[in-house]
């Protein structure tokens, strides 16, 4: 697996609440099929995290057994230094979650079932309704029933049920699925809020970009395992790069590349520009400077170098694709 | 935005403290349920427009139609028309019709309760909240039995006030209509100045005689108005006011409308029969997770079983008989209304009577068996809803 900071952050032991999440040896069983197998998890408090994965990858799945809706097999978890499910009561008190889609009664307004879900809560959570709806952008619309309300609405609706109980962490899973763009928009908006107010936001989606975008941190889940988790700076800081050279002669500059010491370092492949180079994680600038030597001194006429920012999808699709690889 | 690292996370001493074991702050973790929570799901309930008309129509709405057609048929067709109220009316309508549609009502409710939050996505929502599961479910009891309780009552005073107010101005004594009220001797008075009548109709010991041509056919003085007849021979007389003086016992147990007593007895009992109903579906729609086939058996089980194990005397099935919960509230049904289930076909006579063919079962444990029948499903229904995937 890979792990950067997180795993190595000093003084963990001494400071265990320092973590909104924290899960060891997490496994939940369907039958014959593992949909979450041994989860080390390690969320920093007051970040926004995200917890990515290809559909299937047992996303979900997590979310519910960290928030009691179903049981875990084995391993041990906490939610804001409370264990649970032996504190359940006390953590989930601090904590809101969206889990799937969010539905709702139909046959009640928006702001009946926050009143349904306020009751539930301690009895400060009843005027937290309208500063919920109108922070959500609800306002308008809280007293029409919820059967008119479109995707979008209900997600909305769903993190305001959310902050009824003015949480420290939101857990809010695929909270952008079924969004327009302005909608995404909005809902990124309203997490970063959160997030400035320094609640921690636990953010499960496939969608890496938004993720990228939003969150702080993030882990990886595949096939219901963590393969890498960490601060997405860290994490991207450990991934290749990729270098974009425009020259003459890409051919003969790709067989020189090869001829040199670099040559098993890096990869080179024709581009529609010149090259594209693929280079180790870790190279630093001494790599690229050395590229331009070895051009120049073949006689290539090397009109651009440009390092190329790995994004998070990339990086993503570089280490699933290592997973499927048996190399 | 910049990175965050487990560096920058809040310093311990920010962070809240874990509470103690067993204790939060609220006391979220409490089976109990708060009033706030039973309040908010009465609202849900009552929201729900379908199931609302549906326990008005069945409540409120037929037994008010059914008598509002009585009335109108008495003020426009006084004659061929009897009054809408009276006992015999209320005997009807307590012990077959409210009972009846009253426990399909509230079981349909109960099962409403005990399945939509699950079947609309909404359980999720509540198991988040960190509330305990057991009073999430315990508080859908007392918020739905506030919706079903009521409405039998609004149902049932007015059949009760259609039966005491609109009751017929004489009884009916063996066929004769009698001034109702009179004391013994007033009685037999009456029964001397209509001395064919009460020889002819009324149950007497002794030979009729011979000077008195009573017409073939039983009853057929029932439709003729209690007035003096002629003249009769003194002896006549005499032997007539003596038959009703005999018959007294009768007369005075026939009742023009309902005892305030008799009244009292059936609401409580209709309103248990409502209780059971709602509890039941409530705990076996938590079991199933859903609705209709909740709904279905409920209504299998008080239509066709119930008066099947009542109608079978199998020596054998008979403590399984007692133990079936729609026996033991059958058992409990006031004495002053004709059998609601157990009667014998064919045999008149209400609770107790000669037509009373229920199984042999105390009070006691009439009451035993309710009270586990209500314990076990809600049991079986928290259990379910404690351990069910959300």
């Amino acid at each position: 697996m890979i792990t950067t900071a997180v795993e190595g952050a000093p003084g963990r032991l001494a400071d265990e609440y320092r973590w909104a999440v924290e899960t060891h040896g997490l496994t939940k069983r369907f039958g014959a099929k593992t949909a979450v197998n041994g989860v080390e998890l390690l969320v920093p408090r007051g970040s926004a995290f995200g917890y990515l994965g290809p559909n299937g990858a047992g996303k979900t799945t997590l979310i519910r057994v960290l928030l009691g809706l179903t049981r875990a097999d084995a391993g041990t978890m906490s939610l804001l230094g409370y264990p649970v499910p032996r504190h359940r009561d006390a953590a989930l008190a601090r904590v809101g979650a969206i889990v799937d889609e969010p539905r709702f009664h139909r046959h009640l307004t928006g702001r009946q079932n926050l009143r349904l879900l306020a009751a539930a809560r301690e009895p400060a959570a009843r005027d937290r309704i309208g500063p919920a709806l109108e922070r959500v952008g609800l306002a308008q619309r809280g007293d029409d029933r919820v059967s008119g309300y479109s995707m979008g609405m209900r997600q909305r609706l769903g993190v305001a049920a959310c902050l009824l109980g003015d949480p420290e962490m939101l857990i809010l899973d695929e909270p952008m699925n079924g969004l327009d763009p302005a909608g995404m928009a909005q809902m990124r908006d309203i997490i970063l809020s959160m997030v400035a107010e320094g609640r921690t936001v636990v953010l499960s989606s496939h969608l890496l970009d938004e993720v990228e975008r939003t969150c702080d941190a993030v882990a990886i889940v595949d096939r219901g395992s963590i393969i890498a988790q960490g601060p997405i700076s860290e994490l991207l800081a450990g991934a290749q790069l990729a270098l974009q050279v425009e020259c003459s002669e890409p051919g003969r500059a790709r067989a020189l590349l090869a001829g040199t010491t670099l040559g098993a370092r890096v990869e080179a492949v024709p581009s529609a520009l010149g090259l594209g180079i693929t280079l180790p994680a870790g190279a630093g600038r001494d790599v690229i400077a050395e590229i331009n030597r070895v051009l120049v001194e073949g006689g290539i006429s090397v009109y651009r170098l440009q390092p190329v920012q790995t994004s998070l999808e990339s990086w993503f699709l570089q280490v699933t694709t290592r997973l499927e690889d048996p190399e | 935005m910049t990175a965050t690292s487990p560096s920058d996370a809040p310093a311990p001493e920010q962070a809240p403290q874990p509470t103690p074991v067993g204790h939060s702050h609220d006391g979220r973790g409490s089976p109990v349920p708060t009033a706030g929570m039973i309040a908010t799901r009465i609202m849900e309930l009552r929201k729900r427009r379908g199931l609302m008309i549906a326990l008005i129509v069945m409540n409120i709405g037929l037994p008010a139609l059914f008598l509002f057609i009585r009335l109108l048929g008495h003020a426009f067709w006084p004659r061929t028309s009897p009054p809408a109220g009276g006992n015999q009316i209320f005997g009807v309508l307590a012990a077959g019709f409210l009972p009846t549609f009253g426990f399909l009502a509230a079981a349909t409710a109960g099962c409403t309760a005990g399945s939509r939050d699950l079947t609309e996505g909404m359980f999720r929502h509540l198991v988040v909240t960190g509330r305990s599961r057991l009073a999430l479910y315990l508080a859908r009891i007392p918020a739905g039995l506030a919706i079903v309780v009521p409405m039998v009552a609004i149902g049932y005073t007015i059949v009760c006030a259609v039966c005491a107010f609109a009751a017929p101005t004489v009884i009916t004594d063996n066929g004769v209509n009698v001034p109702p009220g009179l004391s013994r001797a007033g009685f037999a008075n009456w029964g001397g100045n209509h001395a064919e009548l009460v020889v002819c109709n009324f149950p007497s010991n002794g030979p009729v005689p011979g000077n008195v041509d009573c017409p073939s056919g039983p009853g057929w003085w029932s439709v003729s108005t209690a007035t003096p007849g002629q003249a009769a021979p003194a002896p006549l007389e005499a032997l007539a006011a003596k038959i009703a003086s005999q018959d007294y016992p009768g007369y005075v147990g026939i009742l023009r409308s309902p005892p305030t007593s008799v009244m009292i007895e059936a609401g409580l009992w209709i309103e248990l029969e409502a209780t059971v109903a709602f509890i039941l579906g409530l705990g076996l729609a938590s079991l199933m997770g859903q609705r209709t086939g909740s709904v279905i058996l409920l209504f299998v089980f008080q239509i066709i079983l119930t008066p099947i194990l009542s109608g079978v005397g199998i020596a054998h099935l008979q403590s399984l008989q007692r133990s079936f919960v729609g026996l033991a509230v059958a058992r409990l049904e006031p004495s002053g209304l004709p059998m609601a289930i157990g009667g014998m076909p064919g045999v008149t006579g209400g609770v107790g009577g000669p037509g009373d063919a229920r199984l042999p079962e105390s009070a006691t444990e009439a009451v035993c068996v309710i009270i586990a029948w209500l314990a076990a499903w809600t049991t079986l229904g928290a259990w379910r809803m404690m351990t069910r995937d959300a």
